[in-house]
């Protein structure tokens, strides 16, 4: 480790105010996380149930730093995929998380009788409504510093700033919900929807997409690693 | 050497990263580079871009929710 770097830690470290001991407000949380659980689990325990799964994808997003916005800008911006490959992995262990669900709920009767709306796993109509959709909120993540799980749990650790974005968030939902009947006019009533078990079958749709992801993933190695000695600086 | 200090308080990502890269252009080998952050996923961000650039790179908390990123330009 450099000289110059660890002198400036030092001055910083004189400089540095004692920290208060969060631990009290910590345990105060707990309490009441656990008290709105009590009362859920009296009520439904499925509700209970999603309670206590959101706080821990909760938890995960905020230790581990996940960001879908950081994914998507990155390769772009700085040329890294870290980020985007961990989004990858994460396709890939629900490509074959999905799968074996819709496998188990569907095998009795045989995937082709039902209809796809009815698929679990929102199977829903891809068109050109899907590639203005991406864009727009492409564009407003990358503004706002964060797409919607980013937000929460940004303005979870305190970062306040979002709280103006999740603002935003809700009149967009808001409006986006106005709007509906005219994008389903427009694109969303005449687009096909595209259930790749009709045609591959489960099996070949499973391993296809896998090893189709796997792919990706190298790609996105490779660009990676070409990046870091193409950059300026 | 230089010491370099820049304001990136209440910024979001990437504008740190933005700024960090801006400034580094600027500088001299051998030259500190600190960053004010209280975005923590920046913090991450800028740590890994900058070893990946082959820089001399460092971070603490110097305060609640605060963070100091120490890069010294190494080329």
């Amino acid at each position: 480790m450099s000289r110059v770097i660890e002198e400036a830690k030092k001055r910083a470290k004189l400089a540095r105010k004692a920290k208060k001991n969060q631990v009290p407000y910590g345990l105060a949380l707990l309490g009441v996380l656990a008290f709105i659980f009590v009362v859920l689990a009296d009520r439904s325990s499925i509700n209970a149930l999603l309670w206590v799964l959101g706080i821990l994808l909760g938890v995960v997003l905020q230790k581990c730093r996940f960001c879908f916005a950081a994914a998507f800008r990155d390769p772009v911006l700085v040329g890294s995929t870290s980020v985007m490959r961990g989004v990858i992995i994460c396709l890939i262990i629900t490509t074959i998380g999905f799968g074996l669900v819709q496998y188990m709920l569907m095998f009795p009767q045989g995937f082709e009788e039902i209809p796809p709306e009815n698929i679990p796993g929102r199977v829903r109509p891809v068109g050109f409504h899907t590639i203005i959709g991406g864009v727009l909120f492409g564009i407003g993540m990358v503004v706002a510093g964060g797409c919607a799980s980013g937000t929460l749990m940004r303005i979870g650790e305190g970062y306040l700033m979002q709280l103006v974005v999740l603002v935003g968030f809700i009149i967009g939902t808001l409006w986006g919900a106005w709007d509906y009947p005219l994008w389903d006019n427009l694109f969303i009533q005449y687009s096909p929807v595209i259930y790749l078990p009709y045609y591959f079958g489960f099996k070949g749709t499973v391993v296809g997409q896998v090893i189709f992801l796997l792919l990706i993933y190298y790609l996105a190695y490779l660009y990676d690693k070409k990046n870091s000695i193409m950059a300026k600086l | 050497m230089r010491q370099v200090r820049i304001d990136c308080m209440y910024e979001a990502c990437p504008i740190p990263l933005l700024k960090a890269l801006k400034e580094l252009e600027k500088m001299q080998v051998g030259d500190l580079l600190i960053i004010e952050s209280d975005h923590s996923c920046s913090t991450i961000n800028i740590v890994e871009w900058a070893k990946k650039q082959g820089h001399h790179v460092d971070y603490q908390e110097v305060g609640e929710g605060e963070w100091e990123i120490y890069i010294e330009k190494a080329r």
